[in-house]
């Protein structure tokens, strides 16, 4: 481990390059990927959302969704990273997950109720961050993630009191829930390495994978929904 | 850097093709985000109506009547129990269209980026406005005070995507008025519209 404490922007340019780089990696990261989840997911859910409660409510996850891409872009660009990188199609791969379009709203009930969840875990592990930017842009975003999450559940709550609303939200678990578990990268990442090693983030993926399988189980059985069996773990 | 030489689209009648620029969206969203700041967001949600809200209303929803809602649990159950829905796909639909004319007289990145940052700092203004108001009030559910904010910021990134149309005279500059009275308009049921 290497004890190091950035906690400015100013002072990152003083750290050592793979410090400068793995940060630069992750604020790409969150930058891309809440950009491409507002769009794939939260912005189209508005259309399918049944009344204007849950219409408008939709609204503000996506807005919220859209605003943590805003942060994490801004603090990228005070850090010297074009925004160029920080947008889709930059060459950085899409997680899997983003690839297929919504279809209706239990699909996007799901998605809250459990990608949500491992939003929240990848954020948690940023909450002692030695770059305190990054650890404060963590903090800020994590109360808006754990209401997304909690729209999740009580969405699920109203689908799960019919026979019907439970089929085709249990379906839309089955059909999610094995791109979930490879938010958190590989077992073997060298990325994850130095960032642990810079203290960074503080688990491996497969701790975080582990925590996430756990909570997303118990989340489910609340509301008598089930996960498929994972056949590979990353 | 606030003007980019780009595409011929707002030119003044003495320029020629060459000398065409464009006004960026975020400068002429300006004035609206002066607008959003000096709004009375929320803070006549229950009180009697005036004839400023009737006339807005009527511009807004093309309607008959109004009918006002008194409390943050009955504006709560209403929105949960309406399935009536023309009205909002009504407002899609024009939304559709300004935004369509919107991209063809902006660079694509610089319409969205726009329209981005507007919304999200619109968010964090109304979401807190509107918590104030519900603590006021003191019998709101705390995700009403969402769905609240996911209302006012929808009405400005609707105005804003007309304005950046070049429409000055849609249907969403009377829904902001409404927002910017300090009320909340929920729905529109059988010719009236529903205004908290």
């Amino acid at each position: 481990m290497t004890d190091i404490v950035i906690k400015t922007v100013e002072e990152l340019k003083d750290a050592p390059e793979e410090y400068r780089e793995a940060v630069s990696k992750l604020v790409i990261s969150h930058a891309i990927n809440e950009l491409y989840g507002a769009q794939v997911f939260d912005e189209p859910a508005i259309a399918y959302a049944p009344t204007p409660y849950a219409k408008w409510l939709t609204c503000r996850v996506a807005m919220e969704e859209y605003g943590h891409h805003v942060r994490f872009k801004q603090l990228g660009v005070q850090m010297g990273l074009p925004e160029e990188r920080m947008i889709p199609g930059a060459g950085k791969k899409p997680l899997s997950i983003f690839e297929f379009p919504l279809k209706n709203w239990e699909e996007f009930v799901a998605i809250k109720l459990l990608a949500d969840l491992a939003e929240i875990l990848q954020v948690e592990d940023l909450l002692h961050c030695t770059f305190h930017p990054l650890r404060n842009l963590a903090r800020a975003t994590m109360p808006e993630e754990r209401f997304h999450a909690q729209f999740g559940e009580d969405f699920s709550a109203e689908l799960v009191k019919t026979p019907d609303g439970k089929a085709r939200l249990q379906a839309a678990v089955n059909e999610y829930w094995p791109y979930l578990p490879k938010f958190f990268g590989g077992s073997k990442s060298k990325n994850n390495e130095i960032f642990r090693k810079w203290k960074i983030k503080q688990r491996t993926n497969d701790e975080m994978r582990e925590d996430f399988v756990k909570r997303a189980t118990e989340v489910s059985a609340k509301y008598g929904l089930t996960l498929p069996e994972l056949r590979e773990a990353a | 850097m606030y003007w980019e030489r780009t595409t011929p689209v707002a030119r003044s009648p003495d320029m020629s093709p060459a000398m065409t620029v464009v006004v960026l969206p975020s400068v002429l969203l300006k004035a609206l985000r002066t607008e959003v700041g000096a709004a009375s967001w929320f803070a006549a949600l229950g009180e009697p109506l005036t004839d400023g809200d009737r006339t807005d209303a009527a511009t807004y929803a093309d309607v008959l009547d109004v009918v006002p809602i008194d409390s943050w649990p009955e504006a709560e159950a209403f929105l949960k129990s309406s399935l009536s829905l023309s009205w909002w796909e009504r407002e899609e639909e024009v939304r559709r269209a300004l935004l369509a004319r919107a991209q063809d007289r902006y660079p694509e990145r610089a319409l969205w980026t726009s329209l981005t940052e507007l919304t999200t700092e619109t968010g964090d203004l109304v979401h807190g406005k509107a918590a104030t108001s519900a603590a006021r009030a003191g019998n709101a559910a705390a995700a009403s005070i969402h769905v609240a904010a996911g209302a006012a910021a929808q009405a400005v990134y609707q105005l804003a995507v007309a304005r950046l149309a070049g429409e000055t005279a849609s249907l969403f500059e009377s829904k902001f008025r409404l927002f910017a009275a300090g009320r909340w308009p929920l729905g529109v049921v059988d010719s009236k519209l529903i205004l908290f």
